[in-house]
């Protein structure tokens, strides 16, 4: 591990403020905010703040591995990593804050990180922040070091992306930046592990000798007013909340609790007395929120002024040249989809041969083996049913998807971390406005084509969530390359050569379907989502670094087993379980015709539901009960319920596929052909699978994966009635 | 004068941001100040905008671009 400096200067040691410069450009913390004495029990808890792509996660990832965890806060419904750092000086708790560009905040995400920062009164509060600031693209970041300044909380500059500043000329002087912002700055690249033993050592120093960093300048007037809101405030107030974010705060007319109302008022005007002029043209006035904005962005100014150097200044980088193309209005599109097609072609057909590798492993030799330790045990044919058909079938599920999400994450991370999935969805950014998603939705759901569950892993791509919340309900709708099994068997046996076309219109229906629910659900459930409009930073290409896209694709893919697959294994067995169990007196346990199982017997009692669409038969709901489980049980389930082979391929349905057509024609009263139509649009709009409902959970969460699974059951329900109903009229 | 009437490469000042609180709030954190630098570095579809603002490189949206009031920078 490399640990020469990276930027000119030292390391800055301490918040020392020296020189004429300093002086005009900092104030002296003030005496009334007191610094935390000392860090709280048990390991000390650090918090990563930082802009979104700055080296935040990367870093936070280097120093954890594999000991951290996600999941919400306490109270909160914003999903935040924390981990332990193992640090040389002792283990660390640190805690991974979702990136944002501002403490004012705008989403639940940077309403947390505000407030675990201000408010002394709130749990787990951090004995230190480390910010993130990108050495490459300093202003914006030091707009959010000036509010975490103001917030008095010790902290230290992890100053990242200095590789990238240096290969455009920018040169950062660490040690005065570090002298005028009161705090250590340490320069580092996390992706190379550089700077990572200084950074070390300067965090040990910060925690054990806390100290406030100074307080950025706004300006004489602003500065006056302050002070006097300062002097106003109730002391009780000001020991919850630091003192100077309180009185800018009470200044842009934010309403914080404990504070008298008159006190209030008199900030507001104090603030309305500061921005005061005519509004230009139909706008609304200034107000005192974006008078605080410029002025802390006059400070960032002075700043930089102070310590980047520049060569070369104003010439176009070579990462301007590759968007020149990438998102041009002519390349742009097409490249977009031929990187898409990239993603769908490798999560599909890449992952096939190992998804089969993973499940020729447990149906061949674990199967075989665990047959034989269960004879030599003496198990009977219960137990040996249990273990071989319901768990070890289970996890040989679950294990067959691995590959499939491990190629997802890797793909996932390799686009965001290479800067190209900010300049896709800047491309498609239009298309996707119309069901009132942003352009960077686009990818979960395109993948959803290959497979329901690495795409509902995707929708963590986006930001908002929301947005992630909408996307996960629409991608069930999103026909999986499982459906598409059946789709063939079946119209195969019905439309003969116009099959293709059938299959066809099931894709069309599927982006229908999605495009459908998705402005219905915005005009209903997610009403209140405010289209944003598009204000996208595109950060640097960077190549990506494969021990960030492993440790990134790792955590992912554990996080996704632990709770997938306990819902997986319990739905397998449970199955088997049912379909074991004789009903009716017929057979035994594990000896029984399916028909005469509980299986049977609940398939028998659901088939009346699907009479109005024209399916109302047990074989065709036993085949809709596994499609549940999973969609490639369908043809098998079918095979078994009339007690025949499966076919070899969907092709060449063979007896299956006349079996069935019989049986529709039977339903339909005549009218086969809208009934099995109505059985497709069914299985295109009903619940993909269970694996797809364990990864919902995870993204979505349980009661929103119960609303999905109960919306998509009713739509498919009432879609396949209607194609019977309005087709019985012409066919 | 909005960024598109700017030829690419062409160096702009902000002058004020116009639209609704929020929006104007949102884009000043970002650093659209006036008197902040830009320019046009490339345009997408519908109107769409890459931006160089400082060292920082932001895509805009048509509608958003037409919020932004610039004027040449040597003005």
């Amino acid at each position: 591990m490399s640990e020469r400096p990276i930027t000119k200067g030292p390391v800055a040691k301490g918040p020392v403020a020296k020189g004429p410069v300093a002086k005009a450009l900092l104030t002296k913390p003030c005496c009334d905010d007191d610094v935390p004495g000392g860090v709280n029990a048990g390991d000390p808890r650090v918090a990563l703040v930082g802009n979104p792509n700055v080296g935040k996660s990367t870093l936070f990832n280097m120093l954890t591995g594999a000991r951290q965890r996600i999941g919400n806060w306490p109270g909160k419904t914003v999903s935040v990593a924390q981990g332990t750092w193992r640090s040389p000086n002792g283990e660390i708790t640190l805690i991974d804050l979702p990136g944002t560009y501002s403490l004012v905040p705008g989403s639940p995400d940077e309403a947390l990180t505000r407030d675990l920062l201000v408010d002394r009164g709130m749990g787990g509060r951090p004995d230190l922040v480390v910010i993130t600031v990108d050495a490459a693209n300093l202003a914006r970041n030091l707009y959010l070091l000036a509010q975490v300044m103001e917030t008095g909380v010790p902290l230290v500059v992890a100053l990242t992306m200095v590789d990238i500043a240096e290969s455009r000329g920018i040169r950062v002087d660490a040690g005065r930046l570090s002298e005028l912002i009161g705090a250590p700055v340490v320069p580092l690249v996390p992706r190379r592990g550089e700077g990572v033993a200084e950074f070390d050592r300067v965090v040990a120093r910060a925690l054990a000798a806390p100290r406030r960093p100074a307080l950025p300048v706004l300006g004489e007037d602003m500065e006056a007013a302050l002070a006097s809101i300062t002097a106003e405030v109730p002391a009780e107030t000001a020991v919850r909340y630091p003192a100077r974010w309180l009185s800018i705060a009470l200044l842009t007319g934010e309403d914080v609790p404990g504070v008298p109302e008159e006190t209030a008022a008199a900030a507001r005007a104090a603030g309305a007395a500061l921005s005061g002029g005519e509004p230009a043209g139909d706008d609304e006035p200034d107000d005192p929120e974006l008078l605080v904005a410029e002025q802390r962005y006059a400070w960032v100014h002075e700043v930089i002024a102070e310590v980047v150097t520049r060569r070369g200044a104003g010439r176009a980088t070579w990462s301007d040249r590759v968007d020149r193309v990438l998102t041009s209005r002519w390349s742009g599109p097409p490249i977009f989809l031929a990187v898409m097609w990239a993603v769908f072609a490798l999560t599909t057909k890449a992952a096939a041969p190992l998804m089969a590798g993973f499940q020729g492993l447990v149906d061949g030799p674990v199967s075989t083996g665990a047959g034989r330790l269960l004879d030599a045990l003496g198990a009977g044919g219960a137990i040996r049913g249990l273990v071989l058909n319901g768990l070890i079938a289970g996890v040989g599920q679950v294990l067959s998807f691995v590959p499939l999400m491990a190629i997802m994450f890797v793909l996932l991370s390799v686009l965001e971390d290479s800067g190209y999935l900010a300049r896709a969805a800047f491309v498609v950014d239009r298309l996707m406005r119309v069901i009132g998603l942003p352009g960077r939705a686009f990818l979960p759901l395109i993948v959803g084509f290959g497979c329901n569950v690495p795409a509902l892993a995707g929708t963590r791509i986006l930001s908002d969530r929301r947005h992630r919340l909408l996307t996960g309900l629409l991608i069930p709708f999103v026909t999986c390359s499982a459906r598409l099994t059946v789709y063939v068997l079946v119209a195969t046996a019905f439309f003969g050569s116009a099959a293709g076309t059938v299959v066809f219109a099931m894709y069309v229906l599927s982006i229908a379907l999605v495009i459908g629910m998705g402005l219905l659900l915005r005009g209903t459930l997610f009403r209140g989502m405010a289209e944003e409009p598009l204000v996208l930073d595109l950060p640097p290409y960077r190549l990506p670094a494969v021990r960030v896209i492993g440790a990134q694709s790792w955590v992912k893919l554990q996080a996704f087993l632990k709770t997938a697959s306990g819902i997986i294994v319990a739905t397998v067995t449970l199955v088997w379980l049912l379909s074991s169990i004789p009903f009716g007196g017929q057979g035994s346990f594990g000896r029984t015709p399916i028909e005469h199982s509980v299986f049977g017997a609940a398939s028998h009692a659901v088939a009346p539901a699907f009479a109005p669409s024209g399916f109302g038969d047990w074989h065709a709901s036993a085949a809709l009960i596994t499609g549940f489980v999973a969609k490639e049980a369908v043809v098998s389930t079918m095979a078994q319920t009339y007690s025949m082979g499966e076919p070899a391929d969907g092709h060449q349905p063979g007896g299956l596929g006349g079996a069935l057509r019989a049986t529709i024609e039977q339903t339909s009263h005549g009218h086969p052909v809208p009934a099995v139509l109505a059985f497709l649009v069914f299985l295109l709009a009903y619940t993909p699978c269970m694996t797809t409902v364990a990864a919902q959970r995870v993204e979505i969460g349980g009661r929103l994966t119960l609303f999905g699974i109960g919306m998509q059951l009713t739509l498919a329900w009432l879609l396949a009635v209607a194609v019977f109903r309005v087709g019985s009229l012409f066919l | 004068m909005r960024p598109g009437d700017f030829a690419r490469g062409a160096v702009m000042r902000l002058r004020r941001v116009t639209g609704d609180r929020r929006h104007r709030r949102r884009l000043a954190e970002l650093g659209f100040v006036p008197g902040a630098s830009l320019s046009v570095l490339g345009r997408g579809m519908h109107g769409g905008l890459v931006l160089a603002l400082g060292d920082g490189r932001v895509a805009v949206d048509a509608l958003t671009a037409a919020t932004l009031v610039v004027e040449p920078a040597d003005e």
